[in-house]
């Protein structure tokens, strides 16, 4: 009766909710309950080490320590079913930090020895103390959160499951490229492929025939097919890794427009991947409206096919999809619609009279789109030679990106309320304007300045000639060295949004209006992780634009980054992924998405993550405030 | 050989003079325990069942306890099984008296005996002691019912008005100081139930300065500490 009371409680309490019902009733017989009232020193620092680890069964502690500086500073509050004490318990010969019960508090006790045969014989819970809480208990928060809100089929989950090479077709047909388009049509008839590698002089892979391309390149033109093939195939070859995950091949599908893949393993061809491979894999899919996307002519087409893709959230949420695929592959499948949109404009309008690129910005720029958000994008065209031609290139984007602004609008992407867009003469500029802006907005960060570098230096190109946006991103990196000052402003912003820490048995929460007692998981957040990981970039001049690619990018040249930097990028997915499931939630039942959670709606689990995530940042946010602090106000 | 091992260790009296009145509480090793009985005729009636925890200080060993039911080796009173539930096709199976009263001795060892109103409980434990075992405990006891009367009478925890004296008391009290009371009326529940009681008092103690086991033992004499006087039938332990 009490042991079954005590097991059920240890049950939900992480790491001991790892533990099968015989090892849970083999802890809880060296279990001891003490009650501290309100005011108690539980552990004082310096002291005595913890003889126990420590789990709150009701009430609050208070954590902290005394340093050297700052005197008393408050690291924690820890509340029920929360633990304390394992530092000390095994860290040495001193407790590390006091604990005083902040009210009436209950704690139940496991013996120091019944903790260790627990580290010793139980992988699940070493990890827990031992490894980084994030880094483990991540993965296993999504599959609960996973497991909760979707019935997920072993189908289902295949995308991110299967490797390329397990679905692959082993025996890859290959030809020297040196035969004919007859020929080689011939030797795709006989075994029956849609698809022929050709190899060169050197017997290496060089390029691919396709039934697209005898349709469209021989049979369509009324080419001769006694000419080599080489000329009619499709070069270079897009390659994948056999150990890649089929997501990432579908990615490549979708960025290339491509329906083959040649799979590579230890450097070597080992077969080929089609799209129809994919399709029998998971029926319908993101190929599959990126395909629709590819075929339609008019706008109005696209706006039917674009309201397939919040469908392809929850698709890939239910496949068990990391937040970051989630958005990769919601990201492509958007560029892929708006590139189709600026083709038609292209068509619509005529030939551009300069070459130009279509940028995008904010989370568009950052590939971290999950559910339809405002447009932010931008047009920089190429420098005119002359008055005339700035007249005639003004003019024509004008028509263009307001052409270009209202399609997106019919195809779910709402307008940017601070006008943030292209049709906004102020944004659909020539390079050298966009690069006067850049540095006038690093020379003098006024407000606005400031504003705007945070939105815009996030851009990337979309569309058109890329090489202008790669040379706006060069001036910006020369601008930005040793800008102590602006990055001193940047600082300023990614410290301003604390998380919540402070909260006993709930989260602190949003205090009044419409969304009291909810928590906005993008303000409070996901806002802070992105404009930390966008500073460090920033003093780094590291051109990425997406918050886990300059996390990757910065290993090994930002010391924060070093040692944060995979739990950053952990806390970004599980925070991102708790927001497109509560979003997907309220698409689903017809309502608008919006960034607040019901903490009482998390599970322990959550929560704790969630709490761990919090932490981290705050933490990252103290060393920045430390490095920064002549600069802080 | 039971026996013997008693004689060594179990005279009354040789462990209560092993005690020093100035240990600090912290350090005592306590037995919380309740009994359930037959009924309440000091000659006839005997026990059913034993429940105890062991504490270490205010600290309550969850893993530790004591639980046993056994063949009264005596008829049951009908009234009785209308309060704890346990009917005499139940305790017939258990196993007799006197293997679970030696296991209760080695239990209890040397440590301090703590219960609401122990001194009924310790009747009826040493009077089956004495005539299958020849021995008592001899161990020191602290009856929280003293405690609490201390403790009300200073206005330190609020007097519970209980309408069936000092036993229904134990829940007024529990239910006062925010305990839930998971299943009355079960040796073992009961004893949870006390040692949670017996927890929270020693805190307040300790805020009182009282924190030797000797002014303890002062406070919660089972003979008429605290400021007891109850007529006699109101003693019940059920």
């Amino acid at each position: 009766m009490i042991i079954g009371e005590l097991t059920e409680f240890l049950g939900k309490v992480p790491p001991f909710q790892l533990l099968d019902a015989p090892q849970l009733t083999a802890v809880a017989h060296s279990v001891s309950m003490e009650f501290y009232p309100k005011g108690t020193l539980i552990l004082k620092q310096g002291g005595k080490p913890s003889d126990y680890l420590y789990i709150i069964k009701k009430g609050g502690v208070r954590v902290s320590r005394l340093t050297a500086d700052e005197g008393e500073v408050t690291i924690d509050y820890r509340s029920e079913s929360d633990l304390f004490g394992y530092l000390s318990l095994f860290g040495g010969d001193k407790a590390r930090a006091s604990v005083v019960a902040v009210e009436d508090t209950i704690c139940y006790r496991i013996d120091r020895a019944a903790v260790r045969k627990l580290l010793d014989t139980h992988e699940g819970v070493r990890d827990f103390f031992l490894k980084s809480f994030l880094n483990i208990y991540i993965d296993k928060t999504f599959k609960e959160m996973h497991d909760k809100s979707m019935s997920t089929s072993a189908a289902d989950r295949i995308m991110f499951t299967t490797t390329i090479g397990e679905i692959a077709s082993k025996d890859v047909i290959t030809a020297p490229d040196s035969i004919s388009i007859r020929d080689a049509a011939g030797i795709m008839c006989q075994n029956k492929i849609s698809a022929l590698v050709l190899n060169d002089a050197n017997g290496l892979p060089s390029g691919i025939v396709t039934d697209r391309d005898l349709r469209g390149k021989v049979v369509a033109r009324g080419r001769d097919v006694n000419e080599p093939v080489r000329y009619v195939m499709s070069a270079p070859l897009i390659r994948s890794d056999a150990r890649d995950l089929c997501f990432e091949a579908v990615l490549k599908m979708i960025r290339y427009n491509i329906h083959h893949l040649l799979v590579i393993k230890d450097g070597a061809m080992c077969g080929m991947l089609t799209n129809h491979d994919l399709m029998l894999l998971q029926g319908n899919s993101p190929l599959s409206i990126a395909r629709d996307i590819e075929e339609q002519q008019s706008v109005e087409g696209l706006v039917g096919v674009s309201r397939q893709v919040n469908g392809i959230v929850g698709m890939l949420l239910k496949e068990g999809a990391r937040a970051g695929s989630i958005a990769r592959v919601i990201t492509e499948i958007n560029d892929r619609l708006v590139r189709k949109v600026l083709e038609i404009a292209e068509r619509k309008y005529g030939q551009p009279p300069l070459r130009y690129c279509w940028i995008a910005f904010g989370s568009e720029g950052r590939k971290e789109q999950t559910f339809r958000t405002d447009q932010d994008n931008a047009i920089i065209y190429a420098d005119p030679a002359s008055p005339h031609e700035a007249d005639t290139a003004a003019r024509y984007f004008s028509g263009f990106a307001s052409f270009v602004r209202d399609s997106l609008v019919q195809c779910g992407f709402p307008l940017c309320p601070a006008d943030f867009m292209a049709s906004n003469p102020k944004w659909c500029k020539p390079l050298k304007s966009w690069k006067k802006f850049f540095s006038q907005w690093i020379s003098e960060p006024t407000a606005d300045a400031v504003l705007n570098s945070v939105t815009f230096f996030d851009f990337r190109a979309v569309h058109g000639e890329h090489l202008l946006a790669e040379e706006l991103r060069d001036t910006l990196c020369v601008q930005l060295k040793d800008r102590k000052v602006f990055l001193g402003y940047i600082a300023n912003m990614a410290i301003k949004n604390r998380p919540p820490i402070g909260f006993l048995k709930t989260f602190v929460v949003e205090k009044s209006g419409e969304h009291k007692d909810m928590l906005n998981m993008k303000i409070k957040g996901l806002a802070p992780i992105v404009d930390l990981v966008r500073l460090f970039a920033l003093e780094k001049q590291i051109r990425e634009t997406s918050t886990l690619d300059r996390i990757r990018s910065l290993k090994g040249q930002h010391s924060l980054v070093d040692e944060f930097g995979d739990e950053l990028a952990q806390a970004f997915e599980f925070i991102m992924l708790l927001r497109i499931q509560h979003q997907f939630d309220q698409v689903t039942k017809g309502n608008i998405p919006d960034n607040f959670i019901n903490p009482d709606a998390l599970t322990n689990l959550e929560k704790k993550t969630a709490k761990e995530a919090f932490h981290l940042i705050s933490r990252v946010q103290d060393l920045v405030i430390e490095r920064y602090k002549h600069m802080i106000w | 050989m039971v026996s013997t091992f008693f004689e060594r260790f179990w005279q009354k009296g040789q462990i209560a003079g092993s005690l020093d009145p100035e240990t600090v509480i912290d350090d005592v090793r306590f037995v919380v325990i309740d009994t359930e009985l037959t009924g309440l005729d000091q000659r006839r009636d005997s026990l059913i069942s034993i429940g105890a925890f062991r504490m270490n200080g205010s600290a309550i060993e969850l893993g530790t306890y004591f639980n046993r039911m056994m063949n009264p080796e005596r008829a049951m009173n009908p009234k009785s099984v209308l309060v704890h539930g346990v009917t005499p096709g139940e305790v017939e199976l258990e196993p007799a008296q006197k293997p679970i009263l030696a296991e209760f001795l080695s239990y209890c060892k040397d440590a301090v005996l703590v219960g609401h109103c122990i001194d009924v409980d310790l009747f009826y434990l040493n009077k089956e002691l004495r005539s299958l075992h020849g021995t008592e405990l001899g161990n020191p006891a602290v009856d929280t019912y003293s405690l609490y009367e201390w403790l009300a009478g200073r206005g330190i925890v609020r007097p519970q008005k209980a309408s069936g004296g000092a036993s229904t008391a134990l829940f007024a009290i529990a239910a006062d100081l925010g305990i839930a009371v998971a299943s009355a009326h079960n040796a073992l529940g009961d004893a949870y139930t006390t040692a949670q009681i017996f927890q929270r008092f020693l805190s307040l103690f300790r805020r009182e300065g009282i924190t030797t086991i000797g002014a303890l033992l002062r406070i919660g004499d089972p003979a008429g500490g605290g400021t007891r006087a109850l007529p006699a039938g109101q003693v019940s332990n059920f």
